[in-house]
């Protein structure tokens, strides 16, 4: 630690922030250009058309007769190809769920200036089997009233504004 | 069964776009302040080690043979070199074709033992061979920003 300490003192140059960013050192900047772009495959690919129509999709599998959401093309308990495509409700039970105090960048919301906590959860959807859910909001809801079971039904972006996308569903809002 | 299903219409193939954000800031640290402040005033520097008998292009602070300290041997080395290899470049950096090849060449300093790559201009692909006596064309004074294109190529020495 000691030697350490001497050789940041004899060969290091301390820098702030503003030292860097004003200027008062010479410095390389740059911004990779990291684009990408993730094949949808056949399973999502045709699970976000529906979405657009809004439907949801799943498939089922013919040895284990599991209905699986997200749908895929391989039933990962038998390890065969899944079978049929089955449509299923927009509709279904809490499964689990948090109250968020901070953004998808880790930035802390301003809940005492009024926002409201985030508050993702799985949603195991009415049709499919048991266990089997999504991920996504739940919205229309007193943050801490939300319990285990609770029964939601999909809230649709207008027709018009959807774009394929699993935010074509808003949010999940709590039915009788 | 499913597994063979296909795609009958390559528009019907969905993709997610993403950008990943990145930037950084690489400062050029103590040799390298000394080195483009210096290219700002049209002069290439280098730091010698008098043990080994070597200059280093660019400065450094150290020498990388017997670690001696070189922060108080810096001195300037002229802006003359000769070519030690070269190549055509045809692309451009995002990888579009370019109308007329570029050639980036390395330029060992003279009299020193250290080279920096640089494009060479005024001069034709043909022409260009190992050895062939270049100098640095600087850019107008005001308009250097003290990083290493403040050269803006090196060029046959007539």
């Amino acid at each position: 630690m000691e030697i350490t300490k001497k050789m940041v003192e004899k060969t290091a140059t301390k820098l702030s922030a503003e030292e860097i960013l004003g200027g008062n050192v010479l410095s390389v900047k740059w911004e990779p250009n990291l684009k990408y772009a993730w094949d949808n495959g056949p399973a999502i690919g045709r699970y976000l058309a529906e979405l657009k129509k809004g439907k949801i999709i799943a498939k089922k599998c013919d040895k284990c007769h599991r209905i699986l959401i997200p749908p895929r093309m391989f039933c990962e308990l038998c390890w065969v190809p899944t079978g049929e495509w089955v449509y299923v409700k927009d509709t279904g039970i809490v499964n689990t769920w948090i109250v968020g105090y901070v953004d998808w960048k880790a930035m802390r919301l301003d809940i005492k200036g009024g926002v409201r906590p985030i508050t993702p959860g799985i949603i195991e959807i009415d049709g499919a089997t048991k266990g089997m859910g999504i991920l996504h909001h739940i919205g229309e809801v007193d943050p801490w009233k939300i319990h285990r079971g609770m029964k939601v039904k999909a809230v649709w972006k207008p027709p018009e504004e959807r774009t394929g996308s699993i935010t074509d569903i808003k949010y999940f809002k709590p039915i009788k | 069964m499913a597994l063979i299903e296909r795609y009958q219409k390559t528009t019907d193939i969905g993709y997610w776009e993403g950008q990943i954000p990145m930037s950084y800031i690489y400062t050029v640290g103590r040799a390298g302040e000394k080195f483009f402040r210096e290219l700002m005033n049209g002069k290439i520097f280098g730091a010698k080690c008098d043990a080994c008998n070597i200059i280093y292009v660019p400065a450094k602070i150290f020498c990388e043979r017997c670690f001696a300290r070189l922060e108080d041997k810096y001195l300037d080395v002229g802006t003359k070199g000769t070519v030690h290899t070269f190549t055509a470049c045809y692309e451009t950096y995002q990888g579009t074709r370019k109308e007329k090849p570029s050639i980036v060449a390395t330029v060992q300093i003279d009299g020193t033992q250290g080279y920096l790559i640089h494009w060479l201009g005024e001069v034709d692909f043909e022409k260009v061979h190992i050895g062939m006596p270049v100098e640095a064309v600087f850019k107008a004074k005001k308009d250097r920003e003290g990083n290493i294109l403040d050269i803006k190529y090196f060029k046959p020495v007539k």
